[in-house]
Parts: structure tokens; C-alpha cells; sequence
């Protein structure tokens, strides 16, 4: 057993050692012990190292309001977890932690000449320092702020942990489980309804661990409290949540609590989930997040041994430790006295209270002499010594301007107490100025919330107990016995005789904030607190000024001459505590990521190795090579199959919206620019849709299926918008039409056959059409059967051959396909992608929307004047397409491009040029929007959207590119049969 | 014709907590009527039409769900094919209505046991629990990335409808909470 | 994740089944769009109050029952006062939606 470990005390369990190595050295703790307490217990306070000066520092705190001990705690490769507070990290055996932000080793620090060199660091150091010049940036300044105040190494390797997230939901939502957490959750659980009480620690008990002197209801608190959580753990409608962290809080008392699962286990179970998210919606919050204790601000408060009298009390009642052998105590409030007496009745020599205060209240003088501990009233610590650690402290009687010292190696600290409005601040309750306290206390709820115990400004395990019983709807009053929390003072600054410019009085310890940087920084100009906050960097750290944020504001505020009230708080965000992106993630990562749809057809093209593209959420086929072959390889075999023989082509991810109602017509007329009243049952038409604005916005081929009855259907990513544009119109401007929407994307599969062999192939598979051309012309549809399934049968062709695209219900798709593969051998049936769709509908002229066009191109840009209505008084975009932008000469529009180089493939995206030698910035005419080698073609052939092109047919322009600029003649886009006489094949 | 629903579901989705079971072929309508009609229609047509947005008729063989206002999705079994769509040959005749059939459309899973509310909470918002989520409510709802159809037909008992594309997303998702609960 | 009262279920649910859809109470303007000139045209098209404060706004209970409806929100406090139908004009609920922009009835439910 360590010296500093005291037998006995603490809610450890002595018996079970636990061996754990920090910065490669070999410690024991016990089961129970924090990162920090073992630390502490071993006489080892220096734990890491300051982000700016690399100052040595040790805990200053007992829970996750730790601003210094930041550590890493390695399980292995990805699983680097960086940024933890030694004091929240439960130890395991064989944990292999380390110290962050020191080089080489935590005890010699390079880094910490910037420490020596700190009068060149002040306020706002990096925004004056690293301006000019410009070119310094990258290769100077930024690798050295990396390099020097960097907090811990982020892992690079993928984390191999699983976690999990959840909604859940309850009636009572309890965040703290200190004693006015329990006493409301004990209320809450008689009404039945379900309550839900989350601890960030690894038990619920508070206050009542963390400073046990105290009896309830006539029972010593550990009893109370042991028969509590009996209580509650019997409940069935009660959760109770360890070990988990209320880190955000949202609208309609929506919380998101991260619960660690596995962090505090030597060895769990490969792929066991290590954090869970849970999304909790409460019909009412009880927040009782407890208060954190301040630290005061004089000269050197920042060496490993000083911290806060609460954190020494905890560590010495939860964990039975002793912070020192001689711990002496500085304060300005009076519950520091409760934490020297209880170090004292533990065999711990107190040398002195120094109090700022002259008058010190009867009983507290009466129970310190009785212990024999020396009190300094009206007295200050002006400063401290030791590097690593302290090893003493100068007090400086500021009446007499006396001066003596006392040797120490623990310091502890209280500058009295800050509700925590975190939560409360997240759910935007008001806060109010309570002036006695010096601290900012809940007003107004904006939620159904209400604060309970310390976070509302009422101390003390009663109060506490009191205000949880009555926050969860009780009357009941506790009797307890406890010592009186009492009360404390604020001071504007210590007094000190040193001058300031000597002093390094801390403010904010994770960003080394100091008292004059706050200062300076009102000096320089900045009155507001969020300008002062961003300037000095206070409460910016991980910690979110935790232990920093009043004393900086009240320093701030006497800068600025301003009541604290009238400077204001600056805003807390979530989350309350350091969080892992994964559980942020939560199951949505690998093929949860994103939903990734397939198609009916989908296995068989895997089966044959197709290579895909996302297309929207869907993944599609792009092409399918065979051995040996690249994509362009594959695309020009697949291509010259489709437009000699037979093609096959997976469509089944084009959008498709059943538009049924008697007036269907007139609502297609409203939504398409294309007329359709004239178009008979049986026959499809282009259907050109476009925005208010006039510009194109989908398009699709849409049968008629009945009088009353469209198949419309979509491009693969606009089909879920078009979905939508459809039903707002439908339902907020063309509400006097019985008509409506279907989704009937995924009850089809679509199976695209082209080529000159596309009739031959299903003839003796349909059943109830007339396939004769005759019968069936291009650009018709027929309802009968394929291979003894239902079938709506259209005859189209996107690729400018004999085409039919087979719609079958989904789950008929791929023996559909299958069937028809095996039947189309005889024909050469080549299997093809998307890729091999573009070049094929690129050599006759059609757009692909979102390709060719970008949002602000209207019909008659990309050519398609013919499928705007003349004569319909109404569709949408009609009146914008006669905006004068929009008829104006030289818009933007769709050409071809004949690169005069035949081996030339232009770059989709390349910019167009009329004059290669111009001087720069060059005039820009347009851009290449679809490029592609085509082998019908025997060339490249491209399509760019290019000002005035439709008059500058046959004219040259130039694309410059990497390497060259390739000279281009403009065309038509219509490169391939454009009589279409290929169609006609019988 | 092989009709092939084409997923398979893992064993780690059978146990004594909760099971995911994929249901066999459906029939499906998606019907619309307006609102003078419903009365008629319904007494016409014998379909019992939930009045009320989250009303359900679960009947052997039979689930008709209100999803939106005149909105109702009809999942039958498919020995009703030819009188269902008989019904709805009827109703499109003699209303004002839009009967579309989405047979295919959906797959259709049952979540059941114990912890099945809880697997279906990893990725729906919904609340759940037997008070809020009766039996016999149902919705239109999401479930993380993928939009699903939810209904209650016990207190461990959900049958979940997905567009046939969501479904591998669905199934994936309960499995990783099933392997998470293995695991923990 | 805020809850919205869906007018068409009646009941309050999650906001990730909606999705937002503009200002509402916007006049598309049919007849008289031929003679309007592009300046006017543009204030139909393209400018909106972007209030702060009441705000009245379409929302679409995308993954719920697939309507559109109207809601008058608080773009300071992001609480909504009240929901209601596509067709129905503004409820002067609370003296604090007294000031809601002109209400013109430009849809009903089905
Ligand atoms: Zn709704």
C-alpha cells in the first residue's frame, strides 16, 4: 500500500490491486481508482502538460471538469483514444496510458521554452503573429502551431470498436445522480412513468460519496444512499445509466446521452459495442448536474499539487487518497474548511487555512483550532514553489505587508462555487446574476426543465434532497445532518506585492489563460465577452472553461468596468464533455453508412463482376469487362454489340410515379411543359418537366396506361424530387384536380433490350401484344405477358436502335432476365452499363439531366423548344421562360463538339475558348458537359453547353486542356442517324 | 417464373429476444379515395378502411393501414389476388378514386419478441412502447436512411413494410444491434 | 430534433419525418402572369419576408402521411406557435401571431 493510499476510507475496494503503466512506467492501483487517484496514490501529480507554455500540470479537479490532466490511453492500434481526463478514466489492469502534449518526456519538456519566452505569447499571440507573409503559412507557421499545440495524436488507423446508438424515450429524464438527482428520481419512480436517471460516473451517489459526513433521515448518508439505489434499482419503470454523460441537450427536451460501455473493462469482447448514443426524448428534465467548485486566480496556481479543496475532499472520500502528506488550504468561501477537516480527521497534516476573508465564522475557527490547524484570515498566497510539484507557499498579509512561508506538497484551493447551466444553457433556459453567490443561476425555463440542487444555487445535502423531491412533484422535507455549506466571498483580483507583469496568475489552464491576458485583451479593445473569449482563447478548450468561465468573466468584467450581469455569459455548446466521433456515428458506419439500393437484377450482375457507380443511393452496373479489358475497352465492345446485334441494360432504378385520376391529363399538362391531352391510351411521350424558375428539371418517358392512368417515370436521382415537386403543386395550387401520385419506383423492374435483335429476342416470350411495327410503333405502350408475367411493355429507345423496355413486377426481374439472356445467345445479347447508356444516347443527342443541364438551362437552351407547349394558358416555369434573361441573345446552349484532333477525348468539365491567344484571363464561351469516344462514330464526339452555339455552327473553337489546347468544330448534337431510321428495323 | 425476393436473413436474427422474419409474397394496393366517398366505397367494396391516420384492420389474410388523409395501403395474402383486384376494378369503376397495385413494391418483415421495440428504436424515432405505439396503430414512419411502414400487431410484435430496395439497409441495421446485444 | 403537430395525423412527431417548404401564403398567380411584368413576376418568384419572429411556413410530412401543411414558427425562439391545413387560413391563436402576413387561401385538403 502506497503512502498516500489511506486504508479504509473511499468507495475502492483495496483488495483488488490493478497494474497499469503511465508514460511506460509500471503503477498500482485498486479497483475502483481512477487514472488520477492511482496517480495521486503512487505521489505522482504530474499527469500532462499545458496546450501554449507546456507548463508542467497536475489535476486541479476530481471529475470531468478537469482542465489539466489530459492523457491518452492506448488499447492497441486504432484504438488511441486521446483527451481524457486522468480523473474520469477508470483504470484496468494492464492500461497503458500517457501523457499528451510533451516532447520528449513529460518531466523535460522542449516545448516549454515557450513558457520562458511567455512575454512574447500573450493574448490574441497567434492572430498577430502569424500574418504575413502569406506564403509563411503553410510551410512555417502552420506546421509549428501543429507541432507545438497539438492536444493528443489523433489515431490513424480505423477504429476496430463497434458502437450503437438508440431513441429512447421516458416521461422523467433525471441528468446527475447526486443526491437531488436521486431524491427526484425516488419521487418520479411513484408515478409509474417511466424515468430515466444517468450518472456520468461509475455509481450514483454525488455529494454523498464525494463528502459522506452526513446523516439522512437518521441513517449515515452511505447507508441512505445504499438503500436508494436499492430502491431504485427495484423499480421496473426506472433506468438507471452509469458511466453515461448528458452531452447535449435540444429542442422539446430532446438529450443525447453517451454511455461508455466497455472503456472501464480490461478485456471485453471483440466487437462488443464500446459506446452507446442514446437519443432521449423526456416529457420533462430534471437537470441536477451539481455545481463546480472555482479556482482562485493568484501568482502560480498552476503547479502540479495545487487544486481545488473539493477535488482533494473526493479524492480522499471516493477514492481513499490523499492528495499530500502536508496539504494546505487556500480560500475565499467556507466549504474549503470541510474539505481541510476532512483531510484532517484522516491523519493528514493541514498546516494552514489561508482565508481571504478577516472574519471566519465561529464554529469553522472552533473545529480548525480543535484540530490544530493554524487559519491566515485576511491573508493571500502571493506565490508558490516547486516546478513539478509544489513544495511550498509564500502567505502575504496584505494589511501588515508581512510575509512568511509554508512548506506544503498539496495546495487546496476554492474560490467558491458555479452552478452547472450547461444543459441548461443547451435548452436556452434564462439565467440570471445571483450577486451573494457571484455566480449565474437558472431563471426561466424555454423547456419542460427545471433545475434541482446545486445547478439551481441551492447547496448542501439537504437542499439538495429537498429540491429533487419537490423538481420530480414532491412535498417531502429530509431532515439531515450535515455541517453548514456556509458562504464566501469574491474578489475583484488577489491582492499581491509582486507586479503584475511577474505574476502567472492562471485562469484558464488548458489554454494558459492568464489574468493579465484577459485584461489585455480588454486593453486592446475587445468589451464583449465572447470577443474576449475568442481573443484569449478562455474557455475554448476541451474543457469549455469548465472551472474558468466565471473567474474570467469577473475579471473581465472589472477591465471593462461593467457590472458582471451587463457583460454577459458566453455560450455553452454541446457537448458538455469530450465526445468520440464514433458514438456520434454511431451504427452508421461501414455499410450502415448510407443506404445503398439495389435492384432485382442487381446479383447477377455482381456474379459477372460489372464494376459500379453510385447513382443517387443506388448502385449501378457501369459496365461489365471481361478479362483483360479496361472500362473504355469495355464500353466500345459493349457499345458496337447493342448498335449490331442486341444490348441489355438494367433500368429498373428509373424513377416512376403512377399519376391516376380522372384528371390526370390536366395535372400532366400543368407539371410537364409538353402537352398530353392529345396523347392516346397506348402511346408514350418525352415528358419535359421543369421548376418554377423555367429552368429543366427532369425529364422521363410517360405512358399512357388509361384515360385516367400515366406510368411516368423519372431520372434514377430525381426521382424521390420529383416525387416531391409533384406533391407540392398537387397539393397547395392544383387542389381542385381529383388526381394522385404513386410511388411505384421499386414494383417494376426495367429491362432494356437494343439493338437491331431486340424484337426477335422476346417475341416468343410476350404473350397478348402484337409486337408487329405495324401494330407497335416507337414510342408505344402495351399491357400483356413476358415469360408468364405480367408485363407493361414499352417501345423506346434511348440508344437510337429498335428498343423495349420490359417492365415486369420486381420480384419476377431477374428470372425475367435470365430467361432472356439465355434466349438471346444466338444473338450475341451483350450485357451493358451505364456507361455504355451515356455514349449510346450521347451519339444521338439526348440530355441526361444534371449532366448536359445544371439548373439553369431552359428547354429551348438544350434544344428542346419542341417540347414546350405553345398553346397550354398554364405549367409550371411558363411565365419565367418569357423573363427577358431568358429569351435573351446569346444564353448559354447545348452544341456539339467535333474535336479536329480524331485521338482527342475532351475532358468533361474543360472550359471553351474562341481565341486560344488571347491575353488572361481568358474569355470563357461554355463547357464540355458529356465527352465520349464513340465507335459508331469512329471518333470522339462531345456536347458542351456554349454562348450563342446554336449560331456558331461549324465554326472552330478551342478547349484548352492540360498539355494543349485542342481546336473543335461545333455541330448539332444529333451525331448518330438523326433521321432515326434505325428505329424502323423490322 | 421464380419469384425471388432475393434476401436472406441471418441466424444471428433468431433468438429468444428478437427475431426478424421476412414475410412470404403480397398482395399490395395503394388506394386513394375522396372524401364523400369513403362511406360508400367501403360499404360497396367490404373493405374494412381505417377512418383515422394510424388506424389499422388486421384481419387473417388482410391488413388495410390509413397512412395519410383517403390514403390506405392494402396487404393481402396471395390467395386474395383475384377478388382484390376484382374489388378494386369495382371501386376504380365506380368512384372517383386511384387504386395502384405496389405488390411488389414492399418487402415485408415481422419483428418479434421481447427486445424487438428496442431493436426498431436503434434507428426509428417513434416511441415504442405499448402506451404510445398500441397494438393495432401503424404509420408511415423512418427508420435511420430508409422510410418504412410500421404497425403493431402484439406488445412484441411489429410487422415492418420497406421498398424492396431499403430492405438489405433494414435487415442490416437489427442485425447490428442483434450482434451489439450479443456482444455486450 | 424538434416534435411538429402534424394537422393530419393529430399528433406530435419527430421532425426528421418533415421536411421544410418554404414561406407559405405565397400567391402563384396564373391569370394575370402574362401581364405582369418580369419585375413583379420576380417577387412571386424570388423574394421572401426571411422574417424574424412569427413566421408562416409549409412543412411536408415526408415520411409520414405525405401532406403538406402550414405553421406559423418563431425563427428567434424556433417554437412553433401552431400548425395547421393546406386550405385553412392562419388561426389567430395567441396575440403574439397577431402580425401573420395576409392570409390567402391558395390550397385545400383533399
Ligand atoms: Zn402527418
Amino acid at each position: 500500500m502506497s503512502a498516500f493510499r489511506k486504508p479504509g476510507r473511499g468507495a475502492v475496494n483495496t483488495a483488488v490491486s490493478v497494474n497499469f503503466t503511465f508514460d511506460g512506467k509500471k503503477y498500482t492501483g485498486v479497483k475502483g481508482d481512477t487514472l488520477a487517484s492511482a496517480l495521486i496514490a503512487n505521489g505522482v501529480h504530474l499527469m500532462g502538460r499545458s496546450f501554449k507554455y507546456h507548463r508542467p500540470r497536475g489535476p486541479v479537479g476530481a471529475g470531468s471538469e478537469e482542465p489539466n490532466a489530459l492523457v491518452v490511453v492506448d488499447r492497441g492500434t486504432g484504438r488511441e483514444s486521446v483527451n481524457l481526463r486522468a480523473t474520469s478514466v477508470e483504470i484496468f489492469d494492464g492500461m497503458v496510458a500517457r501523457s499528451q502534449n510533451s516532447f520528449p518526456n513529460l518531466k523535460f519538456d522542449i516545448g516549454a521554452f515557450n513558457n520562458t519566452f511567455s512575454l512574447f505569447f500573450p493574448a490574441g499571440f497567434y492572430n498577430k503573429t502569424f500574418m504575413w507573409p502569406k506564403s509563411f503559412w503553410d510551410k512555417v507557421y502552420e506546421p509549428f502551431i501543429r507541432n507545438m499545440a497539438g492536444l493528443g495524436p489523433a489515431p490513424t488507423a480505423v477504429d476496430p470498436d463497434s458502437y450503437a446508438s438508440s431513441y429512447g424515450h421516458c416521461e422523467v429524464l433525471i441528468v446527475g445522480g447526486g443526491p437531488a438527482g436521486i431524491a427526484a428520481a425516488l419521487q418520479a419512480a411513484k408515478s409509474g412513468e417511466r424515468v430515466i436517471l444517468v450518472d456520468e460516473r461509475v455509481k450514483i451517489g454525488g455529494s454523498l460519496i464525494d463528502a459522506p459526513n452526513c446523516e439522512i433521515d437518521g441513517k449515515p448518508a452511505a447507508d441512505w444512499l445504499a438503500a436508494a439505489v436499492k430502491t431504485l434499482g427495484k423499480a421496473a419503470n426506472v433506468t438507471v445509466m452509469n458511466r453515461t454523460t448528458a452531452i447535449g441537450y435540444y429542442h422539446d427536451n430532446f438529450v443525447a446521452l453517451n454511455q461508455r460501455l466497455t472503456d472501464h473493462i480490461a478485456n471485453p469482447k471483440d466487437g462488443a459495442p464500446r459506446e452507446e448514443t442514446h437519443r432521449i426524448r423526456a416529457g420533462k428534465v430534471i437537470l441536477a448536474q451539481g455545481a463546480i467548485e472555482r479556482p482562485l486566480v493568484f501568482n502560480g496556481n498552476d503547479v502540479p499539487g495545487v487544486m481545488l479543496a473539493g477535488a482533494g475532499q473526493t479524492f480522499l472520500n471516493r477514492y481513499g487518497v490523499a492528495v499530500g502528506h502536508e496539504v494546505a488550504v487556500f480560500t475565499s468561501h467556507d466549504s474549503a474548511y470541510q474539505a481541510a477537516f476532512d483531510l484532517a480527521d484522516a491523519n493528514i497534516r493541514i498546516p494552514v487555512i489561508i482565508d481571504v476573508r478577516d472574519d471566519i465564522r465561529a464554529d469553522l475557527r472552533a473545529e480548525a483550532e480543535r484540530r490544530g490547524i493554524d487559519i491566515a484570515a485576511g491573508q493571500v498566497v502571493s506565490k508558490t514553489s516547486g516546478k513539478l510539484r509544489i513544495t511550498g507557499l509564500e502567505i502575504y498579509d496584505p494589511q501588515s505587508g508581512a510575509k512568511r512561508t509554508v512548506k506544503c506538497d498539496a495546495l487546496l484551493m476554492s474560490g467558491g462555487w458555479t452552478p452547472s447551466l450547461h444543459l441548461w444553457s443547451h435548452s436556452k433556459g434564462g439565467i440570471k446574476w445571483d450577486a451573494d453567490m457571484a455566480a449565474y443561476v437558472p431563471d426561466v425555463a424555454n423547456e419542460n426543465a427545471v433545475c434541482a440542487g446545486a445547478c439551481n444555487g441551492d447547496f448542501g445535502i439537504a437542499a439538495a434532497l429537498t429540491g429533487g423531491n419537490k423538481a420530480a412533484g414532491g412535498r417531502k422535507s429530509y431532515s439531515v445532518t450535515e455541517r453548514d455549506f456556509g458562504t464566501g466571498v469574491t474578489l475583484d483580483s488577489l491582492p499581491n506585492y509582486i507586479k503584475d507583469t511577474k505574476q502567472k496568475a492562471f485562469v484558464d489552464f488548458q489554454n494558459d489563460v492568464t489574468e493579465k491576458d484577459i485584461k489585455l485583451a480588454v486593453r486592446e479593445g475587445f468589451k464583449s465577452i465572447e470577443h474576449v473569449k475568442r481573443y484569449t482563447t478562455n474557455g475554448m478548450a476541451t474543457d469549455q472553461g469548465k472551472t474558468s468561465n466565471l473567474n474570467a468573466l469577473q475579471i473581465a468584467s472589472k477591465a471593462v468596468d461593467k457590472p458582471v450581469e451587463k457583460v454577459g455569459l458566453t455560450t455553452f455548446r454541446p457537448p458538455y464533455t469530450p465526445t468520440t466521433f464514433a458514438a456520434l456515428i454511431g451504427h452508421c458506419e461501414g455499410k450502415l453508412f448510407d443506404v445503398k439500393r439495389v435492384t432485382p437484377i442487381d446479383p447477377w450482375a455482381r456474379e459477372r463482376g460489372a464494376v459500379y457507380e453510385p447513382v443517387g443511393n443506388w448502385m449501378r452496373a457501369r459496365y461489365f469487362p471481361q478479362e483483360g479489358e479496361d472500362m473504355h475497352a469495355a464500353v466500345r465492345r459493349e457499345c458496337v454489340a447493342t448498335r449490331e446485334s442486341l444490348g441489355i441494360f438494367d433500368a429498373s432504378t428509373l424513377g416512376k410515379i403512377e399519376v391516376v385520376g380522372p384528371d390526370a391529363a390536366k395535372f400532366m399538362n400543368l407539371i410537364y411543359s409538353n402537352p398530353w391531352s392529345s396523347l392516346k391510351v397506348g402511346g408514350c411521350r418525352y415528358g419535359l418537366m421543369l421548376n418554377e424558375a423555367g429552368f429543366i428539371y427532369d425529364d422521363g418517358v410517360v405512358g399512357r396506361m388509361a384515360e385516367d392512368r400515366f406510368h411516368v417515370t423519372t431520372t434514377t436521382g430525381g426521382a424521390p424530387r420529383v416525387f416531391r415537386h409533384m406533391e407540392d403543386y398537387l397539393q397547395t395550387e392544383f387542389t381542385d384536380l381529383d388526381v394522385w401520385l404513386t410511388s411505384a419506383t421499386e414494383q417494376w423492374s426495367v429491362i432494356a433490350l437494343n439493338g437491331p435483335n431486340a424484337r426477335k429476342l422476346i417475341e416468343p416470350f410476350v404473350d397478348g401484344i402484337d409486337l408487329s411495327p405495324e401494330s407497335f410503333g416507337h414510342m408505344q405502350v402495351r399491357t400483356g405477358k413476358i415469360c408468364g408475367v405480367e408485363t407493361r411493355l414499352f417501345r423506346v429507345s434511348f440508344s437510337g436502335e429498335l428498343g423495349f423496355e420490359i417492365n415486369v413486377p420486381s420480384h419476377f426481374g431477374r428470372a425475367v432476365w435470365e430467361t432472356l439472356f439465355e434466349a438471346g445467345q444466338p444473338y450475341d445479347i451483350t450485357p451493358y452499363g451505364t456507361e455504355t447508356m451515356h455514349v449510346l444516347r450521347a451519339e444521338k443527342g439526348f440530355i441526361i439531366v444534371g449532366q448536359d443541364t445544371d439548373g439553369t438551362v431552359t428547354p429551348h437552351d438544350a434544344g428542346l423548344s419542341w417540347a414546350v407547349s405553345k398553346k397550354k394558358k398554364d405549367f409550371v416555369g411558363r411565365r419565367s421562360l418569357k423573363r427577358s434573361d431568358l429569351v435573351a441573345q446569346g444564353r448559354k446552349q447545348l452544341v456539339g463538339l467535333l474535336p479536329e484532333d480524331d485521338s482527342v477525348l475532351l475532358e468533361e468539365g474543360a472550359q471553351i475558348v474562341a481565341d486560344p491567344n488571347q491575353a488572361l484571363p481568358m474569355t470563357m464561351l461554355g463547357h464540355v458537359t458529356s465527352s465520349y469516344y464513340s465507335d459508331a462514330l469512329g471518333r470522339p464526339i462531345a456536347m458542351a453547353l456554349v454562348a450563342d452555339g446554336f449560331n456558331l455552327n461549324d465554326q472552330t473553337l478551342y478547349v484548352p486542356m492540360p498539355g494543349k489546347t485542342h481546336a473543335v468544330k461545333v455541330t448539332g448534337t444529333a451525331f448518330y442517324d438523326p433521321k432515326g431510321e434505325r428505329l424502323n428495323v423490322v | 417464373m421464380l419469384f425471388n425476393q432475393a434476401i436472406e436473413i441471418d441466424e444471428s436474427l433468431n433468438d429468444d429476444v428478437m427475431r426478424l422474419s421476412l414475410s412470404g409474397e403480397r398482395v399490395r394496393y395503394s388506394l386513394r379515395l375522396k372524401p364523400a366517398d369513403v362511406a360508400a366505397a367501403k360499404k360497396s367494396s367490404g373493405l374494412k378502411l381505417p377512418a383515422k391516420i394510424g388506424g389499422t384492420s388486421i384481419a387473417a389474410g388482410q391488413t388495410i393501414l390509413c397512412l395519410g388523409p383517403q390514403e390506405w395501403l392494402i396487404v393481402a395474402l396471395p390467395k386474395s389476388r383475384e377478388k382484390l383486384a376484382g374489388t378494386m376494378a369495382k371501386l376504380s369503376a365506380d368512384y372517383i378514386c386511384s387504386a395502384v397495385e405496389v405488390s411488389h413494391r414492399n418487402l415485408q418483415f415481422t419483428v418479434t419478441g421481447p427486445g424487438a421495440a428496442r431493436a426498431l428504436n436503434a434507428a426509428c424515432p417513434l416511441d415504442l412502447s405499448v402506451d404510445a405505439f398500441p397494438v393495432g396503430k401503424g404509420t408511415r414512419t423512418i427508420f435511420e436512411g430508409a422510410p418504412i411502414v410500421l404497425w403493431r400487431t402484439a406488445e412484441h410484435e411489429f410487422t415492418v413494410e420497406v421498398w424492396r430496395s431499403f430492405a438489405p439497409y433494414l435487415r442490416d441495421f437489427l442485425a447490428k444491434t442483434a450482434k451489439d446485444r450479443h456482444m455486450a | 430534433m424538434m416534435l411538429i403537430h402534424c394537422p393530419y395525423c393529430e399528433e406530435k412527431r419527430p421532425e426528421i419525418e418533415f421536411a421544410y417548404a418554404g414561406e407559405a401564403h405565397i400567391h402563384r398567380p396564373v391569370k394575370d402572369a402574362d401581364d405582369m411584368t418580369d419585375e413583379e413576376w420576380s417577387h412571386f418568384m424570388f423574394l421572401r419576408d426571411n422574417k424574424r419572429g412569427d413566421h408562416a411556413e409549409r412543412w411536408w410530412h415526408a415520411n409520414g402521411c405525405n401532406m403538406f401543411f402550414n405553421a406559423v414558427r418563431n425563427t428567434v425562439t424556433d417554437k412553433f406557435l401552431v400548425t395547421y391545413k393546406m386550405g385553412e387560413l392562419p388561426p389567430k391563436a395567441s396575440a403574439s401571431n397577431a402580425k401573420l402576413p395576409a392570409a390567402k387561401k391558395t390550397g385545400g385538403a383533399k
